[in-house]
């Protein structure tokens, strides 16, 4: 029996280390400001900051902390006739669900933070399961566009993206508005990818189009597209469905062009149509009859504008839509605070959302015209197609007004200076 | 059928690399029997290091690739000795746990240094040639004829120099190599380094088709130990021809059955044959 | 008797009350987390060290057998069944897949095993991410309800700690009793040496089966209890990187004891929480720990105190002796 005892030991010593090293740490919490000095407000930040999707984690937490810093030079924001500011803390989790609530607690307790941004579905999941436990309420802010998140019925979540489904049909009737009937899928596998497929397929036969073939491939994995699309060429189809992260979505274009595909390309919404033509490709003369998410670089926004050109400066790279929405989130979140009068209380922050809005395209770099009560920020998702070697005017879709008087509304407000913006209702 | 005749391209241009990479590995593993897991990781380092010398340092494809092979060829020396040599007389699963040590360091190195996200090699030969109704692009057919060149010069080295028959006689018998003055050391070392340098070319060659990124190495590292234990430890043959017949089934297997599940065609024909032949097809026995 | 009993082991009694009491003390739930999932992570290093450490097979597949429990019990409680029959339904179903991948992986030896098992876990990997209908894909089952005992749900961390805690006790108890019986001697004994092993008449073959099946039972339970704390699972819960860092935790720990696992288990994964600066290069510092200890510290750091506590009992009772065996007492 000694060995069992022996073990216990060990055991037990080594809780009792955990225990004594966390708790010294206890004290590091930040420094309750006093005089006029403005307090700070603790933001987490859980996300992959290393692994496969480090770029993608690292591009969400710029816009975050870019939103941060120019609300912090400008003095701030008032809340209970107080000046705050921000202060951002980022813990990488690898994409990994055990890292992601083992660094929300973390960041509830240690950072006494009560607001956690994290940008991974799979890892926001888990700690939606957390985080209504009374007393240690927090609020997430999730940057996922599957409707999942919103449709488990959590009231202390605020999801930031336009749901994908938007997506399916503003780029649907865009590939209707060009003629295209057959279209072969090879999007990534993955539990975005999985979804994107099954809703466009759906959405595509109900408008009577045809799906010739579907061959998922894993962009995070593979960098040879050919079997996939040998297959799904041979099917004739008028375009393909592609799209995963940036890079390898880039790859399949070039791909399909070598094996000789004339036609045209659905890019999902995680692939960026300026960062494959940018980085990947160097050009769009690949590209023709490319359909996507609209290039930042092209948003006829003058907040937009400014924005992607500051980035640009700072970062040397082009500012995906992953940055500039988190970069609103942040300033939809200080208005949220200023409105509810705490900082503190994340059901009174949640309940005081609606009065953020709206968040204009003369100052921001996207247009947020308000929150739905399941908690989804209402943006319109923007399409475009590469026609003639030249990006064509970008689309905007208002997916959520329920009339035409509601949609007249969002059209009065807007500050767009070009493009077009049509009426689509989509629900999740 | 132009399609079928597609998939045997694609197949076969897949096999190429998976049998110079399978080659590198049953020298190795097969000959010296060292498990060496990391070398898919290796091969992955091969193409960084091609990157390297060609975006940072302007130059071109193949002077590049000749950097590659000798950086990558040092560093096999470098690994044996270090994660290998000091393991020589245990278990096997010591220097194998070893190989995921060293698997780690190399993959966090790359990300550590160029980022975790792919790279592109600029293409050198981007033209586009239609045979036979089979598309395919310059840099591919390249990479096929390339890898036979190269099979065939590895086969010349092994059994027609002094060195290449130097390896078979320590593969064959390792003491009476060394009472006949062979230096055994040595010999590990030249094969190491033939091994990484192989595969640095075949991962040169690939790169300007693919993108380049630190996870490349980790599923072709395990499909290169199967084709090795199906085509008999050590066999040069069988390495080759399990390369390309496990491409081309994969292409065939990815296009006619399941995209999906093509990745699990390897290792589920690893787990049969296995089940009948517990050393292998061709039954060689590892302790 | 009892009095005897209380005077030898007060020391471990005293620990065994501290980690009882701990809950009391302690109310920061962000240390809960970190204690209580290493304590699931060390139910899958102790029940990786049974087939690995003490029989000297390199099963890879744990974390494909750690998602095989998770899944089961995920697929098995949000259908209603109760927390306390799925998880030995999924424990089970867990050590039967491992029966089944034994009987033809079993049979081989050494490095062949380790790619072998390797390669299973891959294929769990894509079979997990690619049954959509039933694991619901990549984005894997949400809302798997948290345990259940009578009208108590274990939603607080006081309430997941002790569930945790007599599971870890739990597996500890079995592997004690399971290591020290005839049946722990064969494994070890296939480890030493298989052939010597099989000529003394032991059916080396069986030995190993029981050996990975057991493993791989307390791995899916491990995966099960995961799953419902974590109330949603991904096909990253087979991802090779568990097993990797199991791996890591045992070598450093200390293979073959007991204890090991539980350090390492706990030791690393708070070493990490700490070094967040280093997130980037842990993967550096874990390979060469591994590389490391596999050629200087082949025991770990167990295996270090054991032998160190052995020369110093040994040069205690030399001294008692009058050291008339001075001279291996210092070797």
């Amino acid at each position: 029996m000694k060995r069992v005892y022996s073990i216990l030991a060990f055991l037990i010593l080594g809780l009792a280390l955990v225990a004594a090293g966390c708790g010294s740490k206890k004290d590091e919490k930040p420094a309750a400001a006093g005089g006029d000095k403005p307090k700070e407000v603790v933001l987490g930040y859980t996300g992959p900051l290393s692994g496969p999707a480090a770029e993608y984690g690292q591009d969400c937490f710029n816009g975050l902390e870019m939103a941060v810093n120019d609300i912090n030079n400008a003095g701030g924001f008032t809340v209970g006739g107080k000046k705050h500011v921000f202060k951002l803390e980022k813990l990488d989790d690898m994409a990994d669900p055990t890292n992601a609530v083992n660094n929300a607690r973390r960041f509830l307790n240690q950072y006494k933070s009560k607001v956690i941004f994290n940008p991974v579905f799979t890892t926001t999941a888990p700690m939606m399961q957390i985080n209504q436990e009374k007393g240690n309420e927090f609020l997430i802010m999730a940057y996922t566009s599957t409707p999942k998140a919103v449709q488990m019925n959590n009231s202390l979540v605020v999801a930031v993206p336009p749901p994908f489904t938007t997506y399916v049909h503003a780029l649907a009737d865009m590939a209707v508005s060009q003629g295209w009937k057959n279209i072969a899928m090879v999007v990534t596998l993955g539990a975005y990818g999985d979804e994107w497929r099954k809703a466009f397929k759906e959405h595509w036969e109900s408008k009577g189009g045809k799906i010739t073939a579907d061959r998922p491939a894993n962009y995070y994995t593979e960098t040879n597209f050919s079997t996939q699309l040998t297959a799904v060429l041979a099917t004739k189809p008028d375009a393909l469905l592609i799209g995963g992260p940036s890079a390898p979505t880039g790859l399949v274009i070039e791909q399909a062009r070598g094996l000789g595909f004339k036609g045209g390309f659905i890019l999902v919404d995680q692939a960026k149509m300026e960062y494959i033509d940018k980085v990947v490709l160097k050009g769009i003369t690949l590209m023709e009859n490319t359909m996507g998410v609209a290039a930042t670089t092209q948003t006829p926004l003058a907040g937009s504008v400014a924005f992607t050109k500051k980035y640009n400066d700072l970062h040397k790279k082009v500012a995906t839509s992953e940055v500039t929405l988190n970069y609103c989130s942040v300033h939809a979140l200080a208005r949220a605070m200023e409105a509810a009068g705490t900082v503190e209380d994340p059901v009174a922050i949640r309940a005081a959302f609606p009065k953020a809005f709206p968040m204009l395209g003369d100052k921001f770099p996207a247009e947020y015209f308000g929150i739905n009560d399941k908690g989804r920020m209402m943006v319109m998702p923007s399409v475009q197609l590469i026609k003639d070697g030249k990006y064509s005017p970008t689309v905007f879709y208002a997916y959520w007004p329920k009339n035409e008087e509601e949609f007249n509304k969002v059209k009065t407000e807007t500050k767009m200076t070009g493009g077009t913006i049509k009426y689509l209702r989509v629900t999740e | 059928m132009d399609l079928f005749f597609q998939q045997i391209f694609n197949g076969i241009m897949m096999g190429s690399t998976y049998a110079v990479v399978a080659l590198g590995l049953t020298l190795v593993y097969g000959i010296l029997h060292i498990p060496n897991f990391a070398h898919g990781h290796l091969y992955m380092l091969g193409a960084y290091v091609s990157f390297f010398a060609i975006t940072s340092h302007g130059l071109g494809f193949w002077a590049a690739m000749a950097v590659s092979v000798a950086v990558l060829a040092l560093l096999g020396i470098v690994v044996e000795r270090v994660v290998y040599r000091p393991l020589k007389d245990q278990p096997h699963i010591n220097s194998f746990i070893s190989a995921i040590g060293a698997l780690m360091i190399l993959e966090t190195w790359v990300i550590v240094t160029w980022g975790p996200q792919a790279q592109r090699i600029p293409n050198p030969y981007p033209g586009a040639v239609e045979l036979l109704g089979i598309t395919m692009t310059q840099q591919r057919l390249l990479l096929i004829v390339s890898a036979m060149v190269l099979i065939i010069l590895l086969q010349i080295f092994i059994k027609k120099t002094t060195p290449g028959t130097a390896i078979e006689a320590v593969a064959q018998n390792r003491e009476g190599a060394m009472l006949v003055g062979i230096n055994v050391d040595r010999i590990f070392s030249l094969t190491f380094a033939i091994s990484t340098g192989t595969a640095a070319i075949a991962a040169t060659l690939v790169a300007p088709i693919f993108m380049i990124s630190p996870a490349m190495g980790a599923l072709l590292g395990m499909k290169a130990f199967v084709i090795v234990i199906l085509g008999g430890l050590g066999s040069i043959p069988g390495a080759i021809v399990g390369g390309y017949f496990l491409g081309i089934v994969e292409a065939l297997g990815g296009g006619y059955i399941s995209a999906d599940y093509k990745d699990v065609i390897a290792f589920g024909a690893l787990l049969l044959i296995l089940a009948v032949k517990p050393n292998g097809l061709f039954g060689k026995e590892v302790a | 008797m009892a009095v005897k009993f209380i005077r030898e082991k007060w020391f471990y009694l005293l620990l065994l009350a501290v980690s009882l009491a701990l809950p009391l003390v302690i109310t920061d739930r962000y240390i809960f987390q970190i204690i209580i999932m290493s304590m699931v992570f060390s139910i899958a290093t102790l029940s990786m060290n049974l087939i690995l450490g003490y029989t000297g097979q390199a099963s890879l597949a744990h974390a494909g057998f750690f998602a095989i429990g998770a899944y089961g019990l995920g697929i098995m409680t949000k259908a209603g069944l109760s927390f306390w029959l799925a998880l030995p339904a999924a424990s089970l179903l867990s050590a039967l897949v491992g029966f089944i991948i034994g009987l033809p992986t079993l049979r081989t030896r050494g490095s062949y095993f380790a790619i072998v098992t390797l390669c299973f876990g891959v294929i769990v990997y894509i079979v997990i991410g690619n049954l959509v209908e039933i694991t619901g894909g990549q984005t894997g089952l949400l809302g798997i309800p948290l345990p259940q005992l009578g009208g108590l749900v274990f939603n607080t961390h006081k309430s997941q700690y002790y569930l945790v805690l007599a599971f870890l006790l739990l597996t500890l108890f079995v592997m004690h009793r399971l290591v020290y019986s005839l049946l722990g001697l064969g494994f070890m004994s296939v480890r030493n040496n298989e052939a010597l092993a099989e000529s003394l008449g032991i059916n080396t073959f069986a030995t190993k089966i029981i050996s990975f099946m057991t493993a791989n039972f307390f791995a899916g339970m491990a995966g099960g209890i995961y799953a419902s704390l974590m109330g949603s699972i991904s096909p990253s819960v087979a991802s090779f990187s568990h097993t990797f860092f199991w791996l890591v935790y045992l070598m450093l720990g200390g293979v073959a004891t007991l204890a090991g696992p539980i350090i390492g288990a706990f030791a690393i994964p708070v070493l990490m929480e700490y070094l967040q600066f280093l997130q980037e290069y842990r993967l550096i510092i874990f390979g060469a720990l591994l590389i490391i200890i596999i050629m200087y510290f082949p025991r770990g750091l167990m295996g270090g105190i054991n032998s160190l506590r052995d020369k110093l009992s040994k040069a205690y009772k030399l001294r008692k002796t009058g050291g008339k065996d001075g001279i291996t007492a210092n070797k």
